[in-house]
């Protein structure tokens, strides 16, 4: 009795600090207005500036978090390369924990190739890049590795669904300086940092899935070139004679058994 | 002992057909969604692995073993997943989809495409999405 008599009222003490706290730093924030302009403004400047880019190459270090049954979650990671020139010419390989993939499109045929497996199939494609991306999604379930790039700063940009910007402050990315920005929007939470300086390039992504209670993350840091030297052979796939072509199933067939 | 062996073979064979390398299946609820600017059709992109089936890397495939957490192939779950994928081979029902297929399966190019005749089987690979799976199909010839 005599030991805990002193240590009680320490822990006691401990214990009433941390309210008087918080309670003094919640106030500012819950007048701060929900979407800041200058966090718009950011995000709008750099998608404009992404869509002047008339050729990039950018690596990209990736994590996808899953969630199993229980809600355990697991983590994979990839590394995608991604070459595009505007306004119809993209080349990307995925390399990934499951699969190795690339993508070719020359602005008349896509052609996703499976190198482990030595799979391939190749599709009819519209003229641009930005019709490509959205014709794979809709058609074939088949989201292009950071189409995020080729969304900003155009019709399919999701401005219009942020409910909360923030700026966040400024923060260094592999040893380049950006600015640190935070969105919500509906079923998603994302934060990105944007270079500092004339080329407002996304440098990293966070994204936090709000649909599903473990909170699933992705995030990627990009690695930029914005003078890649290429020439168009790389955009068409040539077969390696021992692949063998297969088909896509279209995304209507597979959706349907999600009956979500 | 015969059938040790047997299972081992079944396990490096699928290995080879199926490059997500995996031969244990883990209930997958969903992933985190990998794009902030949605298509129209939001929700599709939001989940589209809802109840999937997804192959969690317990055999490391071309690149060895490389699992810290798990080990390469000490997974009683891994085990268990080879045995049933190997004794599917006889019940393959027409239009129905596998991630991977039996060992000693013979590939077959009809009309230009890829197939995979196991025994009186016929499967015919395809991309749901990026990933790799197999549907059954008549025989296409």
């Amino acid at each position: 009795m005599r030991h805990l008599g002193p240590a009680a009222g320490l822990l006691l003490a401990l214990a009433t600090f941390p309210p008087l706290v918080s309670a003094q730093t919640a106030t500012p924030a819950t007048v701060t207005p929900a979407i800041e302009p200058q966090a718009m403004a950011a995000l709008n400047a750099m998608g404009a500036y992404l869509r002047t880019l008339k050729a990039f190459q950018v690596r990209a270090a990736t994590t996808t978090e899953d969630v199993l049954d229980d809600g355990e979650k697991v983590q994979y990671a990839a590394v995608t390369d991604l070459l595009a020139q505007a306004p119809n010419r993209l080349r990307v390989e995925v390399v990934s924990d499951q699969q190795q993939r690339m993508y070719f499109y020359d602005g008349k045929s896509f052609t996703l190739f499976a190198q482990r497996v030595g799979y391939y199939a190749t599709v009819p494609a519209p003229p641009t890049t930005v019709e490509l991306v959205d014709r794979l999604d809709e058609k074939y379930g088949i989201e292009v590795p950071l189409v995020d790039l080729f969304r900003w700063g155009g019709p399919r940009a999701s401005a219009a669904d942020i409910k909360s910007a923030a700026d966040i402050g400024p923060s260094v990315v592999e040893g380049t300086t950006c600015e640190h920005y935070a969105f919500r929007q509906p079923g998603l939470d994302w934060q990105i940092w944007i270079q500092q300086g004339d080329y407002p390039l996304p440098r990293k992504l966070v994204l936090t899935t709000l649909t599903d209670e473990a909170r699933p993350q992705h995030t990627a840091v990009y690695t930029w070139n914005a003078t890649p030297s290429f020439n168009d052979a790389a955009f068409t796939f040539d077969p390696p004679s021992d692949a063998q072509k297969i088909v896509f199933t279209e995304a209507s067939a597979t959706a349907g058994a999600v009956k979500k | 002992m015969r059938t040790t062996t047997r299972v081992l073979l079944s396990m490096a064979v699928a290995g080879l057909l199926s490059d997500t390398n995996a031969l244990a299946a883990r209930a997958v609820r969903g992933s985190a969604n990998t794009s902030v600017n949605r298509n129209v059709n939001v929700n599709r992109n939001a989940n589209v692995n809802v109840n999937r089936n997804v192959n969690v890397n317990v055999h490391g495939g071309y690149r060895g073993g490389y699992y810290g957490g798990y080990g390469c192939c000490y997974h009683p779950v891994a085990t268990a997943a080879a045995v049933t994928a190997a004794a599917v081979v006889t019940a393959a029902v027409v239009g129905s989809i596998v991630n991977s297929i039996p060992p000693s399966c013979t590939s077959v190019v009809v009309n230009g495409f890829a197939y995979q005749q196991c025994g009186s089987t016929w499967y015919q690979p395809q991309f749901a999405g990026t990933t790799t799976t197999y549907v059954v199909v008549n025989a296409p010839r």
